[in-house]
């Protein structure tokens, strides 16, 4: 795998694909700012609300940091909120919303979402040059905690209704899971998503020392120890990872 | 609370990709190897199936499989630490899921061969490696083989690949003072000439040597029981009309090794007579055999001991099975219904095989 380079190095084929990665990045961080203020919506009462707020606020830094740390490599970041999986993941999450269902939302932002985030930025800061690198990585940790806070909450729920709860996550995970796992299928190479410049960027992440294996492997197993933790059957969620698309 | 757990690994990726397959469902293509290869080694240890096991006592156990999710590329000392700590991280799911005992199969046996203070401490759980029964099968496996084809252990060269090991080792003393020689082979010269010198009454009759292919060209009977992270063991060299058991997970001997005139069975297995029931249903993925209710000795030793109430670390450590072990296991078993199945291997029954060795070709 290549060696990270630093900003001054960073080659202008390079350039083209961290402008890529960071269109993805991005959006997927306004689709989450969008994702909790729908949130704050539903919270049953004011201390939630404020909190799905600050998540929003949140996301919406990150997507300002990971904006400054494009133009720092001379990028202009794509934004694209009606790029095909993402819409996909928005309307999921707006029809549940309209449901009524706080869980389901929970379930979908910040279980299976912040698992794809934490674990596909701790990949790519890796590899990302300079100021991006830190940049991924700090977001990381950050998105780390939104689980952790999540966790707490769904491991009560799940107490209260532990069948009802496991159907849930089964229903969401065919969803939200469906939806990231086809967008970040290797086989999945020219999906038209509508944040890549030119040709799908899957193809070329290894010219910039990134393993799209290891992007799903990690966000799989993140997202599968997620689960783990907030006590889901580990061989229910074993049969739903081995029903995704590959 | 489940009786006993097992702990598990794939021996190979395509048996690996047929159970993500058979879990993915007929509506969906199968797993490719190719991205099981990719997909695998990510999935933590957990929960694959449940598992019920009928005793002919006429009681059941109530168990549950853990995947270890080693990689079968992986089986070797490059990737130890990896893969210690997916085997202690599948011991507490297993914790967690209140086992009372539970077997590390294969080669999660690594763990408690030297590492036990890296399994987790819980009161309520205990550990085996389950070597005891597996040795018990090869013994009485290589006793219907040779019944079969109308010899004497007694006549018999015996020659043991792997034999330092746990399972090869308990396979030498049990057989040590019954065969004509016993021929030792192993990697390690250290732990084979400490093997050897367990036999100080019958020096003339042991032999000790890390080349296999030296030792081969004097054994009529093979066990092969080293691990090996691939199926490559060739025996150049052994005499026509040999018996080779291959207990070996994966298997030891490479598919492209046929000895001479001789007969290959696949031996460590057992069939619970009581039956076996596991959802979702692994046992046609990984025994793709015409028998059933069969598995590997190491997994039935938990499970008989959970049918006995015997919630005890019967096999630990290397080095400490003994005959006296080895009976005491196999009456168990047999008390619950546990059979040493018709011998066989990949290719299918291989008893009247043996018996045509009575009369070998001129």
């Amino acid at each position: 795998m290549m060696q990270p380079l630093s900003v001054r190095e960073c080659s202008a084929g390079q350039t083209g694909i961290w402008a890529d990665v960071l269109a993805q990045a991005v959006t997927g961080e306004l689709i989450g700012a969008l994702n909790y203020q729908t949130l704050s919506t539903l919270c049953q009462n004011p201390v939630e609300e404020s909190e799905a707020l600050e998540h929003a606020q949140g996301e919406t830094g990150h997507a300002a940091s990971f904006t400054e740390a494009g133009k720092s490599l001379g990028i202009e970041v794509m934004v694209n909120l009606e790029a095909r999986y993402w819409k996909r993941i928005r309307s999921s999450f707006l029809a549940r919303a309209e449901a009524g269902d706080l869980i389901g939302c929970i379930l979908a932002q910040e279980v299976m979402l912040e698992s794809f985030a934490v674990a596909s930025y701790q990949v790519v800061a890796k590899s990302a040059p300079g100021e991006l690198g830190a940049t991924f990585a700090r977001i990381a940790r950050e998105e780390g905690e939104h689980i952790s806070h999540a966790v707490q909450m769904l491991q009560a729920e799940r107490a209260r209704d532990p069948h009802g709860f496991d159907a849930k996550v089964q229903e969401t995970h065919a969803d939200i899971m469906t939806t990231l796992a086809q967008m970040i299928s290797p086989k999945n190479q020219d999906c038209g998503c509508g944040l890549c410049a030119g040709s799908c960027v899957k193809a070329s992440l290894p010219q910039a020392g990134v393993s799209l294996s290891e992007v799903r492997g990690a966000s799989l197993q993140r997202y599968l120890r997620t689960l783990d933790e907030i006590g889901v059957p580990s061989e229910s969620s074993l049969v739903w990872v081995a029903q995704l698309p590959v | 609370m489940s009786d006993f757990a097992l702990i598990t690994h794939f021996e190979t990726w395509d048996r690996a990709a047929a159970a993500i397959s058979l879990l993915r469902g007929w509506d969906r293509p199968p797993i490719s190897i190719e991205d099981i290869r990719d997909i695998l080694p990510w999935i933590p240890p957990r929960a694959s199936s449940r598992v019920t096991v009928g005793s002919s006592q006429g009681r059941q156990v109530h168990g549950v499989c853990i995947e270890s999710f080693i990689p079968p590329d992986r089986l070797d000392r490059r990737f130890l630490r990896e893969n210690l700590a997916r085997v202690r991280e599948a011991a507490q799911v297993a914790v967690r899921e209140g086992a009372r005992i539970v077997t590390l199969g294969g080669f999660s046996s690594i763990l408690l061969e030297g590492k036990t203070d890296l399994l987790p401490s819980h009161p309520e759980t205990a550990f085996t490696t389950g070597n005891t029964l597996t040795v018990a099968l090869i013994v009485r496996g290589v006793e219907r083989a040779l019944a079969l084809a109308g010899r004497d252990l007694g006549e018999s060269n015996v020659l043991i690949v792997g034999a330092s090991g746990d399972v090869g080792s308990g396979c030498a003393r049990c057989l040590a003072p019954r065969v004509r020689r016993l021929l030792l082979c192993a990697r390690n010269p250290d732990r084979l000439n400490q093997l050897a010198s367990e036999f100080p009454n019958l020096t003339s009759r042991v032999a000790a040597d890390a080349d296999v292919t030296r030792l081969s060209q004097d054994a009529d009977v093979v066990i092969c029981a080293a691990s090996m992270s691939a199926s490559e063991l060739v025996l150049g060299g052994l005499p026509p009309g040999s018996i080779v058991c291959d207990a070996g997970y994966p298997r030891n001997l490479s598919p492209d090794f046929v000895p001479r005139q001789g007969v290959v069975f696949y031996g460590g297995l057992g069939q619970a007579s009581g039956g076996i029931k596991l959802s979702p249903d692994f046992l046609p993925i990984v025994y793709p055999y015409p028998l059933s209710n069969l598995t590997h000795g190491c997994l039935l030793e938990g499970i008989v001991l959970a049918m006995e109430q015997r919630f005890e670390p019967f096999s630990q450590g290397r080095g400490l099975i003994t005959p006296r072990r080895v009976d005491e296991i196999w009456q168990i078993a047999r008390k619950h219904g546990v059979v040493l199945p018709p011998l066989f291997n990949g290719m299918g029954p291989v008893e009247q095989d043996l018996i045509r060795l009575r009369n070998p070709p001129r």
